[in-house]
């Protein structure tokens, strides 16, 4: 009797488990209609291992590199860890469990984050929290998520309750109830892989008319805690014998001033360091500000991003080295379809977006 | 038996549905299903949209500017701006929108249902505060107008106003950005 009441006991914790468990899955977002940008973290790990080149970065790396164009036209195998505004802290953690997957021989780094030195500077406490949740729900659990966490959390999130949101979504999502709509139980179990390799695709033209601008900064120092996880990166990079390389996408908005890329600058030749601000080779590239962007010169569309990532494969394969790998049966094969799914979107969202 | 079971069951409902976990009087728990827009200046600890507040404004040909008013009336009253540019966040929905004015820059934030004044900062000395400071004016014009307290130490002087704050930035001693600005805690 006493064997069946504790049979009876576990299996209706198991049930209870089960279904918090369901409804958690239900319940969160899946990132697959609004706000896509989301999906981007979580779906790394189908495509990891054998990477030579992995990017990390905000939406200047998701938005701007086609690792299938460094396929087609260098062989390189690469990757882009990106999120919507991807905190360098964010880079850096995401760096080192990308090391538990794989060791890329190049390591791109987007800097413009370098200008987010505490999490107040990136906006208010609202975004933050929608931002990191979008950024770090994805990534599979292990100290370099935990961490991320901890570096991330919102003033107001910085309590044990907040952590444990992160642990059981389910916490933190649970009044979406209201909120569900078809998408939730379409992409319950299975989401549709929204980028290709890493890249979100954008097919729309939206010319720049007008040259941004910003207004001055009182200071243009870069605070401690980039310069901190910068190092860190450089670190991390060389225990593994990984070539860090820093970039500046040549996208117009946000400015990228003067005085930082001289702190990078400088950064890069006392470290030995390859830094590339694109901005400046925009005429090389062959950027065109009237076909190339989607929304007025803040990220490229495809045309853009294709042409971005020849150019800088020359310099991945020229000059860090990075092997052409179409020679090799099984990359290839695997190429090959990643390839055809790349074409297969491009000409779906053109198509939408000639109706359009 | 089946009260404990039934006591499980019912506990993990409540605690799926119900308001646990992070405390959500803290105001940071956006719905993600459907992210807020850009830049968040719907948080609850930022001044009500649309409520202009008592701080800075500035006028210019007639029209007063003041930070956090709704943007559509003050951009009838300016004309058409000499350029326009917007900018959106990585994944939200809605605009920053910068317009030109040919003496000063005017940047908005979108609210719920309209366009909100975010700031605005001078572009030439065709325009002056309402103390009289003007891009090109003296470090000792600025500390007579505002006061040595506002000085930051280094180049610029710092003056808040209710939830705004303006800044003046000095370089080789004399004026050259003066800007206003909501404050986001």
């Amino acid at each position: 009797m006493k064997k069946k009441r504790i049979v009876t006991l576990a299996v209706t914790l198991c049930l209870c488990l089960a279904v918090l468990w369901f409804l958690q899955l239900l319940l969160m977002p899946k990132y697959m209609d609004v706000s896509r940008d989301g999906a981007l973290t979580g779906e790394y790990y189908d495509n990891a291992g054998n990477n030579d080149v992995i990017f990390v970065g905000d939406c200047e790396v998701y938005e701007n590199f086609s690792p299938i164009t460094l396929w087609e036209e260098y062989g390189i195998t690469s990757y882009i860890r990106g999120g919507p505004q991807q905190l360098i802290w964010q880079s850096y953690y995401l760096m080192e469990e990308t090391f538990r997957y794989e060791t890329p021989k190049v390591m791109v780094f987007n800097v413009l984050s370098m200008k987010y030195d505490t999490n107040a500077a990136t906006g208010s406490s609202t975004q933050r929290e929608a931002y990191n949740r979008m950024n770090l729900d994805g990534m599979r659990w292990s100290s370099s998520k935990w961490n991320s966490i901890l570096a991330s959390m919102t003033e107001e999130e910085a309590q044990w309750q907040s952590m444990f949101t992160y642990l059981f979504p389910i916490l933190r999502y649970h009044d979406r109830w209201s909120q569900l709509t078809q998408d939730d139980f379409t992409y319950l179990f299975q989401k549709d892989q929204i980028s290709d390799n890493g890249y979100l695709m954008q097919v729309g033209v939206k010319p720049v008319t007008d040259e941004h601008v910003e207004r001055p900064l009182v200071d243009y120092s870069f605070g401690q805690t980039s310069w901190d996880y910068l190092d860190k990166m450089v670190a991390l990079c060389q225990q593994y014998g990984t070539e860090l390389v820093l970039i500046k996408a040549p996208t117009l908005s946000p400015v990228w001033w003067d005085e930082w890329d001289q702190q990078i600058e400088e950064y890069a030749q006392a470290h030995g360091l390859l830094y590339i601000n694109f901005l400046d080779y925009q005429e090389e590239i062959g950027i065109d500000w009237n076909t190339d962007t989607y929304d007025t010169g803040l990220h490229l569309n495809v045309y853009g991003a294709e042409k971005l990532s020849r150019y800088f494969g020359e310099i991945l394969a020229e000059q860090c080295g990075v092997p052409d790998r179409r020679g090799e049966s099984q990359i290839a094969a695997d190429w090959s379809e990643k390839v055809k799914t790349y074409q297969e979107r491009k000409q779906t969202l053109e198509s939408a977006n000639t109706q359009s | 038996m089946k009260k404990i079971i039934a006591l499980l069951l019912a506990l993990c409902l409540v605690f799926a549905l119900a308001a646990c976990g992070a405390d959500e009087n803290k105001g940071t728990a956006p719905s993600t299903n459907a992210p807020v827009s850009t830049n968040g200046q719907q948080d609850p600890s930022q001044p009500t949209a649309g409520e202009a507040s008592d701080g800075f404004s500035f006028t210019y040909n007639g029209a007063t500017i003041a930070i956090n008013a709704p943007a559509a009336p003050i951009l009838e009253a300016l004309g058409e701006p000499k350029s326009y540019t917007e900018e959106a966040s990585c994944a939200f929905d809605g605009l920053d929108k910068t317009y030109y004015f040919g003496s000063f820059y005017m940047n908005t934030y979108p609210g719920e249902d309209q366009d909100y004044v975010f700031g605005f900062w001078f572009a030439d000395d065709s325009v002056s505060t309402q103390e009289g400071i003007y891009i090109g004016a003296t470090q000792a014009e600025v500390e007579e107008a505002y006061g040595a307290d506002s000085y930051n130490g280094s180049n610029a002087y710092i003056v808040t106003k209710g939830e705004t704050k303006l800044t003046v930035i000095l370089t080789d001693g004399l004026v050259s950005s003066i800007q206003y600005d909501m404050i986001l805690n």
